[in-house]
């Protein structure tokens, strides 16, 4: 990605912080719906990095979202300082899911985080270290 | 003449540029250019916050008056449901209606009725839909503008399903002809509105191809009259036919009280329906069938053509829901033949209209997003509005665009005056 063609725009979100949760995936459609990418890719962002955001509302203690745009991809890459995820292969099974019962009260904790992150990306790819974080790279092809 | 684009309009000699409701539009519509507000066509949704909170009546409305039933050989009236709630409460909607009647209308019809009928169908509707869910109530002419703009990814979540007042109006008009045995063209048929979005969705209609309407009177602009009425009616006959199911579409949620689903949502006011189509857009509330949203606070009682306030009318309409009942009065059966039988269709497709991107090229889209985040760090970001756009973002946006200078910003300006001084 050659850097002056690439709009690059960074993000924090801080665990449990469930009143501002949720801004950083729709500041990132915005941008998207003023680039004017089309209306599948922006859907499919839209419910992917809101996904990852949540993920690190709900289980980390801070995290970063990095999102950067040029003419042929979109990135988005979530980092977090948490928990990590031991068994990621695990994770990225439908229904499996850690969440507290307060966590599911609110409506959160199906289990499809991670799932529905790679149903909706063109690549995702997930690290983690138990103990130290755990990072989201996903990709999109315009 | 061409049809206004908008149901609301500035009265220039009036502005006195103060930007109140430049601050106020939830689509960053209006700026401030030498001294008066304008608006941007393109991105007005018609919601009318502009229209409520301008100090200096400096913006009208631009629905039908009461002078203009004089045009039409015989003239419906088909009020809102929103109009039961205007009254004190030993006033019944059957009063009213004959109220209407007594001050010109040769036929007055119970819209409240057809609204019924219509939850009915809702329910068939919601019953066989296979999604995309949540299906998103279609009432609202603002909300249907606004998901076409901004969330055009939802238009498919639009429930298709013509509106009550539509269907109401295309069956009167036919059924005046008839009895009256004049051409269809000959009569007026009229809605009474609390707000003025609605002679938008008359004069420009989404989802048909010419409305049935043949326009919108204020609710406030009868009032007084109306109140006169009610003070001696000498008719007695039935007009009221609904239940409080029809009554209840005056308030948020009234949609939703006739159905059997539980998993719906009712949600009102401008901010908070943006937020819930965000919601919908990240895939949060795939779990609701029907959501049904209206952009006046709590609902249409809400309207800033209303003249009680909505608190009371909320409580009058609850009342009166009480009093009529929640068991419909609209046959199942008869709404089932209607509704397979196509009286609900919608004659034409509702389709997406977003906004244009900053570029039509992407590449030169991205050059301008990141230029426009280079002007915002170089402003105060205390988002005064005094150069005439709302907040300091959208003056970048509006810089960048080659629609304003970055001269505007009177921080700026004021800095630049001090060190050259």
């Amino acid at each position: 990605m050659a850097a002056d063609n690439t709009f690059i725009q960074e993000y924090s979100i801080k665990g449990w912080d469930f009143t501002r949760a949720g801004e950083a995936s729709c500041e990132i459609k915005n941008i998207l719906k003023q680039i004017g990418v089309s209306q599948d890719v922006i859907r499919r962002v839209a419910i992917a990095s809101y996904e990852a955001e949540m993920n690190v509302v709900m289980y980390a203690r801070q995290g970063t979202m990095r999102c950067e745009i040029d003419t042929t991809k979109i990135k988005i890459t979530i980092e977090d300082e948490g928990p990590g995820i031991a068994d990621i292969d695990q994770a990225m099974q439908e229904g499996f899911s850690t969440a507290t019962p307060e966590m599911r009260e609110m409506g959160f904790g199906a289990g499809m985080g991670l799932p529905n992150i790679k149903r909706n990306s063109d690549g995702c790819e997930v690290t983690s270290v138990v103990g130290k974080g755990t990072k989201v790279a996903m990709s999109f092809n315009l | 003449m061409e049809k206004p684009r908008h149901s609301i309009r500035f009265v220039e000699e009036k502005c006195v540029g103060c930007g109140t409701c430049m601050r106020a539009c939830p689509t960053k519509a209006i700026r401030v250019v030498h001294g008066k507000a304008r608006v941007n066509d393109e991105r007005c949704i018609d919601c009318g916050e502009c229209f409520r909170l301008c100090p200096h009546d400096a913006i009208v409305s631009e629905t039908t008056s009461y002078a203009d039933l004089e045009k039409f050989e015989c003239a419906i009236a088909l009020p809102s449901p929103v109009l039961y709630s205007q009254f004190a409460p030993d006033v019944l909607p059957n009063q009213i209606l004959l109220a209407l009647k007594k001050i010109g209308f040769e036929y007055v019809a119970d819209e409240a009725w057809d609204c019924e009928l219509t939850t009915n169908a809702l329910q068939e509707y919601l019953d066989t839909s296979e999604g995309p869910f949540p299906k998103i109530s279609n009432t609202c002419p603002v909300v249907v503008r606004l998901i076409a703009m901004l969330y055009p990814n939802l238009v498919k979540n639009l429930v298709k399903l013509e509106i009550p007042r539509e269907s109401a109006a295309k069956k009167f008009r036919q059924k005046a002809s008839k009895s009256r045995e004049i051409p269809p063209e000959k009569i007026g048929v009229l809605h009474i509105t609390p707000c003025p979005a609605k002679m938008i969705s008359i004069n420009h209609p989404v989802g048909l191809e010419k409305s049935n309407l043949d326009g919108a009177i204020p609710i406030s602009d009868i009032y007084g009259r109306l109140l006169e009425a009610l003070k001696n009616l000498e008719e007695d006959i039935v007009l009221q036919l609904s239940s409080g199911i029809g009554i209840a579409w005056a308030i948020s949620s009234g949609e939703i009280m006739g159905i059997r689903q539980e998993n719906c949502l009712a949600v009102s006011g401008v901010h908070d329906v943006i937020r819930v189509l965000n919601d919908v857009e990240a895939g949060r509330l795939n779990d609701i069938v029907f959501l049904e949203c209206l952009i006046c606070p709590d609902g249409c009682i809400g309207g800033s053509l209303t003249v009680q306030n909505r608190h009371q009318a909320r409580r009058k309409v609850r009342r009166l829901v009480k009093m009529f009942g929640e068991h419909t009065r609209v046959s199942r059966e008869m709404a089932l033949r209607l509704y397979r039988g196509g009286y609900f269709n919608l004659q034409a497709e509702i389709l997406p209209n977003p906004l244009p991107p900053l570029d039509s090229d992407p590449g030169k889209a991205i050059q301008k997003l990141k230029q426009r985040d280079k002007i915002l760090m170089t402003l105060p970001g205390k988002n005064c509005s005094a150069c005439g756009a709302p907040d300091c973002r959208t003056l970048a946006e509006d810089v960048v665009l080659g629609q304003a200078s970055i001269d505007d910003c009177v921080f700026l300006t004021l800095e630049k005056l001090k060190r050259t001084a």
